[in-house]
């Protein structure tokens, strides 16, 4: 059976409801699910940035993505699950573990893996780690280049990037289905070119705000889509030149403007903590049950009282 | 902040159209090749930015030597449609290859028998369905944000458009006459650009013989003027045709005494005459339409007011202008 091809548009980086005692808050995510599920092309569950991802362990990512095929279904919308662990070993258990969730319940959700290989392997070797690990799974791999959550490994040393030809080398890989992206915009350049073959092969902006400034044509993996999932999904469209909402009403670029604007201002609010800050917003709905983090609790009472206010002005509060 | 950002965008766009070199294959080639093919036109099609991009690949088509114009998509539907015809290649362009107007014309013009080309950033869409062939112009990112404004996709299809535009002018063996044919009103065209009467012989200097006069005699005219030709005139000096070297060498071949012959048996009555304000681009357009190497100026009475042969409008050195070569460039006089 032919792989699925990863969605161009909007993936929402979903954040992972958790209860007071950090166990997955099932009623949360359904509503926050119900919420977004509507407005995007895929989900990114568990991603370290947003997902608590390197703070689930795996049995916490199999129910996640349980939870999440079982609300979808039967709809064919792709779930991301990034299944990075501290070692290559643990890695393979997760994925295991994961992948023996998907049978034999035979649904039609697609799921791809999403994996930050420099978290636990180096660029040496890495094609051939891909090889065996495609050949041995029924689901695609997206890879994560991100050099932020490698800061995070604090290992000297370390590279934080994929090496541009190990990536082309990647790419050709059966199976591997694209890259969610964060760096500069020279890398993002390179890695395209050495990508640029493979048509198939989708490079994301992992990173929200560089797609807000100079749009990726595969889409990208926004945290913002928890709280506006409708203005994430028009942008998404108008940068992706997939709506022709311009010849319904006749102030469409002032509207567009205004919604990018919205976006950008509710992401300044959000950045410098965006877990807690977007699941103080989604708790103060009544969304999800608690804003509990895995990371420690900042007071973000003020943060989500300007981010309420301006999600009001949009209609998204 | 302002220059990081331009630089940006000037490398998001330099990287879109980069791109694009890896991308000719033989899509390009069998487009070209069904350009070449074709006996009717180019015809661009566009919504939006797409549209004004296709208008200037159009332009430049023009300019190099391939027949185009532009549909407007909106139009084309409402009565526009009558100027294609099935030996025209329809050339649309789209990034998304969703436009609608444009998947409504497709199949329309396709049914007539036209050929489709489509520059698309998406070769799966269903715009690229209806086509012949398919040129992926994709950008992988848009310089502009919140797809405000297409920029790197515009500026990859309108380099896509300028390399199928030398590809076909190559292909053509586009010449140095060619290229002023259409441009007069550049330095390659400038010598066209200017009025026949300006350049024209007039006066003693046209060559011309009464009726009656031996072949000889209108030969040793030919030579004195040096025009490859000269006018027949009659008692009132009014123009009754030309001799040139091809009516000499026609006469010869048939060998019925060309000596003994007088230049009204051998001549080419009633010589194609122009007015003299055309411009010389004009006059070269008007011997090419009648294949023929001289023009006259007549007055009202039909009397000869100025000659010009074809070496005058088209050779390297200056105007001859009454058996005087001037090597002056124009603009310097």
């Amino acid at each position: 059976m032919a792989l699925p091809i990863a969605p161009r548009g909007l993936v929402a980086d979903l954040i992972t409801p958790l209860k007071a005692d950090r166990s997955i808050d099932e009623t949360g995510l359904e509503r926050l699910l119900k919420r977004v599920a509507p407005h995007v092309q895929a989900l990114l569950l568990a991603s370290p940035h947003t997902g608590e991802g390197t703070a689930l362990d795996p049995a916490q990512r199999r129910e996640l993505l349980e939870r999440t095929r079982a609300f979808l279904a039967p709809s064919p919308m792709p779930v991301m699950v990034w299944v990075t662990q501290d070692t290559r070993e643990e890695t393979h258990t997760t994925l295991r573990l994961l992948s023996q969730s998907l049978h034999p319940q035979g649904s039609s959700v697609p799921v791809f893996w999403v994996d930050t290989p420099l978290y636990y392997h180096s660029n040496r070797g890495l094609p051939d780690h891909y090889r065996v690990l495609c050949a041995a799974s029924k689901q695609p791999f997206i890879l994560h280049n991100d050099p932020q959550v490698m800061e995070a490994v604090a290992r000297p040393f370390k590279r934080r990037n994929i090496r541009t030809a190990i990536l082309k080398e990647l790419a050709t890989i059966e199976g591997m289905a694209g890259l969610l992206f964060s760096g500069t915009l020279e890398r993002a350049h390179h890695y395209r070119k050495a990508c640029r073959p493979e048509s198939r092969f989708r490079i994301y902006d992992g990173d929200e705000s560089h797609f807000l400034d100079h749009p990726s044509m595969s889409g990208t993996a926004s945290p913002g889509a928890n709280l506006a999932p409708r203005a994430w999904h028009t942008i998404t469209r108008s940068s992706l030149q997939l709506s022709d909402s311009e010849k319904v009403y006749p102030d469409h670029l002032q509207q567009i403007w205004e919604l990018g604007e919205y976006l950008r201002n509710l992401r300044d609010l959000y950045r410098p903590f965006p877990v807690p800050a977007i699941k103080g917003v989604l708790a103060h709905m009544d969304i999800i049950e608690t804003p509990t983090c895995t990371t420690p609790q900042k007071d973000m009472t003020q943060t989500v009282k300007k981010m309420r206010h301006l999600m009001g002005q949009f209609g998204d509060a | 902040m302002v220059i990081r950002q331009a630089r940006e965008v000037l490398r998001i766009e330099a990287e879109g159209i980069l791109d694009l070199i890896e991308r000719i294959d033989h899509e390009f080639v069998a487009a070209v090749d069904m350009i070449m093919r074709a006996k009717g036109r180019v015809i661009f099609t566009g919504m939006g930015k797409s549209g004004l991009v296709g208008r200037k690949i159009s332009a430049t088509f023009n300019s190099t030597g391939t027949s185009s114009l532009f549909l407007h998509p909106a139009e084309a539907i409402h009565g526009d449609l009558g100027m294609v015809t099935p030996e025209d290649v329809i050339l649309a362009i789209s990034n998304s290859g969703q436009t609608t107007e444009i998947n409504t014309l497709l199949p329309i013009l396709r049914d007539m028998g036209a050929k489709i080309i489509v520059f698309t950033g998406r070769i799966e869409s269903p715009m690229a369905h209806h086509a012949d062939v398919v040129i992926d112009v994709g950008v992988e990112r848009e310089a502009c944000p919140l797809g405000l404004a297409p920029t790197a996709s515009t500026t990859a299809a309108l380099a896509m458009g300028d390399a199928l535009a030398v590809a076909l002018l190559s292909r053509r063996r586009f010449s140095q006459k060619d290229f002023k044919k259409f441009h007069p009103g550049g330095n390659l065209g400038q010598r066209l650009s200017i009025k026949v009467k300006e350049v024209m012989l007039t006066g003693a200097h046209i060559p011309k013989v009464l009726i009656g006069t031996g072949i000889l005699a209108a030969v040793e005219e030919i030579n004195a003027k040096n025009m490859g030709a000269t006018l027949i005139i009659d008692s009132d000096e009014k123009v009754a045709g030309i001799l040139c070297d091809g009516d000499l060498r026609r006469a010869f071949l048939k060998g019925e005494g060309i000596y003994g012959m007088k230049v009204e048996e051998i001549m080419t009555p009633l010589p194609k005459t122009m007015s003299e304000d055309l411009t010389t681009g004009e006059a070269l357009a008007l011997m090419e339409l009648h294949q023929i190497t001289h023009l006259i100026s007549v007055d009202e009475n039909g009397r000869a007011k100025g000659m010009v042969h074809l070496h005058d409008l088209l050779g390297r050195e200056g105007f001859r202008t009454n058996g005087i070569t001037d090597c002056t460039e124009r603009s310097g006089r």
